[in-house]
């Protein structure tokens, strides 16, 4: 049975200037798309799960740490420039594993050899009571530890 | 009295009395299953507002509540994450489902000119959905929610009574609509293909549920999975069903044609193509080529465009009578929505830049948007059907009244602040956490603003009490006119 359409419409045709954006809104996405196409998500942030998604191994895991890098907060590289070779008053964090190079850290690297950069990066625990920051979050506010040791592993291999 | 037609009154004799007819307990009168589900809208309306206080309440005070049950060591919890899934899942499955099933049991035997089948069936499918509702938020409560996000969290079982009520509800529309669809009024188009959604999502949600049961996914998958179901159910099924209701209500409500079919139909198919499309930005994680992503938040921006041919479709529809736009009716309702639903489509693609992911992603910003799309464009949307529907299933005169505007207004007002309060508050959220403040600190930093959000939103809730309030006064004292009858013939439909 044919129904007669019981809203009237005043036109059934397509405006000119409709199809003219939708074309042109198609082209601008494609542009974004593939100028887009490479890169990387940051781990997803599992609802109730008190950090980010650990590593596939529950361990150290660099490759881990280099995404948990961009899902901190803030990001590492927005103060430790894109590349972590540092920027501005922020030092480098290439060859940390040979021992930091910032003044403030040297007592607590003397004290915590193998464990310095795990205790800076967390910033909860006593040992890094008193020492200035310098802006440097807590990140143990963000991170579980074994969070914190794929971070570290990451570190550890930029040479 | 009414006489059983089977029954020759003549051949009766004195002493005989008319055999009684039979009166079913589940309604079947034409508009019963648009009525039930407008009333059900209307308590879910005030239920999820007030949930929404509470929800700004327990994120500005950091409180629980905590008892335990005494049965099989359950304990009803009440916390942060509880009560905004509880909020969400009264919003969404709750006030704007019930609304968007009413619409269409409104709209579709005036559209087609065919009377709504299975009415009965559709009053069932209303008992079942708002009864495993109220059961799912109570469970909320009580058992662990994992890895879902708010609208996958209730516990398959019952989200299988949802899906059984939604199948319920299609095949009648379905039935309904028949072999007219291809020659159907676009809000058809549009309302089926969001009900279709709505079902496909709620079955999804059931059948992960069922396999979850037996096989133990790994939380990762059921997290992704649940937030592109988090993302599709707003993009397919309240989206739709806005659309669908705005292309009826405002031409009604004006007395004038739709502007453009032409313009009408190519913003169902922007939407048909860029809603699925837009859920993959959700599936943000390593494990899912980035690709997709990127074709998720191409998507979500692109929505803007049936958004924005929309808006133009509708205000030219309205051309020349801006005045019904400055008082309490459906049209100012629709026209709010509209505009409401250009801004958060907007703010939506915004979000889902990369860079504005990493700044706001996480913070009060997200719940501005949220209360934006779901209390602005879609609410507002629900009640301009609501307000020029239920006079007329109901057989009522619709007059303006204080109570009707104040529905209106109270819930604008509302939503434009929190939302604003919010959005501003997750600005400053965003800040403080690339400075890397100490969580103590942002707490106190973004207080101003959920305190605005929240007496902002408690306007809200005042707004959705006097929309039960006037629904309620317009059944019980408001003056009896008939309108034609839905199903009679397209042309007596045609004026109603």
């Amino acid at each position: 049975m044919s129904v007669r359409t019981p809203i009237d419409t005043r036109s059934m045709r397509l405006p000119a200037w409709a199809v003219g954006l939708t074309v042109f809104a198609l082209l601008v996405g494609g542009v974004y798309f593939a100028s887009n196409l490479a890169g990387e998500s940051p781990p997803f942030a599992i609802p109730g799960a008190s950090g980010p998604a650990p590593g596939p191994s529950g361990g150290a895991d660099p490759a881990v740490g280099e995404a948990l890098i961009s899902q901190a907060t803030p990001p590492c590289t927005s103060c430790h420039g894109p590349d972590l070779a540092g920027s501005g008053n922020f030092p480098s964090l290439h060859g940390v594993a040979e021992g930091p190079k910032s003044e403030n850290l040297q007592d607590l690297a003397a004290a915590n050899p193998d464990t310095w950069i795990h205790l800076w990066i967390d910033g909860t625990t006593p040992e890094t009571e008193g020492i200035d920051r310098g802006g440097m979050p807590m990140f143990g506010e963000q991170f579980t530890p074994e969070q914190i040791d794929s971070i570290v592993a990451y570190l550890e291999t930029l040479p | 009295m009414t006489v059983n037609p089977k029954v020759n009154p003549k051949k009766l004799r004195p002493y005989d009395t008319p055999p009684k007819r039979r009166r079913s307990p589940i309604p079947g009168a034409p508009d019963s299953a648009a009525n039930g589900f407008l009333a059900a809208a209307a308590i879910w309306f005030s239920l999820a507002s007030g949930l929404g206080v509470l929800a700004i309440l327990l994120r500005i005070g950091h409180f629980n509540i905590t008892f335990p049950l005494g049965l099989f060591e359950l304990a009803f919890q009440l916390d942060e994450r509880r009560v905004d899934t509880a909020f969400v899942n009264a919003t969404v499955y709750g006030w704007l489902t019930n609304a968007g099933f009413a619409a269409i049991v409104f709209m579709t035997p005036r559209l087609t000119g065919r009377r709504l089948v299975g009415v009965p069936g559709l009053n069932i499918a209303n008992a079942i959905w708002n009864l495993t509702l109220l059961g799912g938020l109570a469970a909320l409560t009580v058992f662990d929610l994992g890895p879902n996000q708010p609208l996958t969290a209730i516990p398959w079982l019952m989200t299988g009574g949802l899906a059984f009520a939604a199948l319920i509800v299609t095949g009648s529309v379905l039935a309904t609509i028949g072999s007219s669809l291809r020659t159907a009024y676009v809000s058809v188009w549009f309302a089926c293909i969001a009900l279709l959604g709505l079902l496909g999502m709620l079955g999804l949600i059931a059948t992960v549920g069922i396999v979850d049961w037996f096989i133990h996914f790994d939380e990762l998958p059921l997290a992704l999975f649940s937030a592109f179901v988090e993302r599709a159910i707003p993009a397919l099924w309240l989206l739709g069903m806005a659309y669908a209701m705005l292309h009826y209500v405002v031409p009604r409500a004006v007395g004038h044609p739709l502007a453009s079919g032409g313009l009408a139909i190519l913003t169902w198919l922007a939407w048909l193509v860029l809603a699925p499309a837009s859920a993959l930005a959700a599936l943000a994680d390593p494990s899912i080529p980035f690709f997709v992503v990127t074709i998720g938040a191409v998507a979500t921006m692109l929505l803007l465009l049936p958004a924005s041919f929309a808006v133009v479709n509708l205000t030219s529809t309205v051309r020349g009578r801006w005045s019904v736009l400055l008082g309490p009716g459906p049209a100012a309702a629709a026209f709010v929505s509209v505009v409401f639903l250009l801004a958060s489509t907007l703010l939506a693609g915004i979000r889902s830049l990369e860079d504005v992911a990493t700044f706001v992603g996480g913070t009060e910003w997200d719940n501005g948007l949220f209360i934006w799309t779901m209390y602005g464009a879609f609410t507002l949307s629900a009640l301009a059907i609501a307000q020029h529907a239920f006079p007329r299933t109901l057989k009522r005169a619709w007059s303006p009244t204080l109570l009707s505007a104040a529905a209106m207004w109270l819930v604008f007002v509302g939503v434009t602040v929190a939302g604003v309060a919010l959005m501003g508050g997750g600005i400053a959220e965003g800040s403080f956490l690339a400075q890397g403040t100490a969580s103590e600190d942002i707490d106190a930093g973004i207080l101003g603003y959920q305190a605005v959000a929240f007496s902002a939103f408690g306007l809200v809730a005042l707004g959705a009490l006097a929309h039960l309030a006037d629904m309620f006064l317009l059944f019980t004292s408001a003056r009896p006119v008939e309108y034609a009858i839905p199903g009679a013939s397209a042309a007596a439909v045609a004026s109603h």
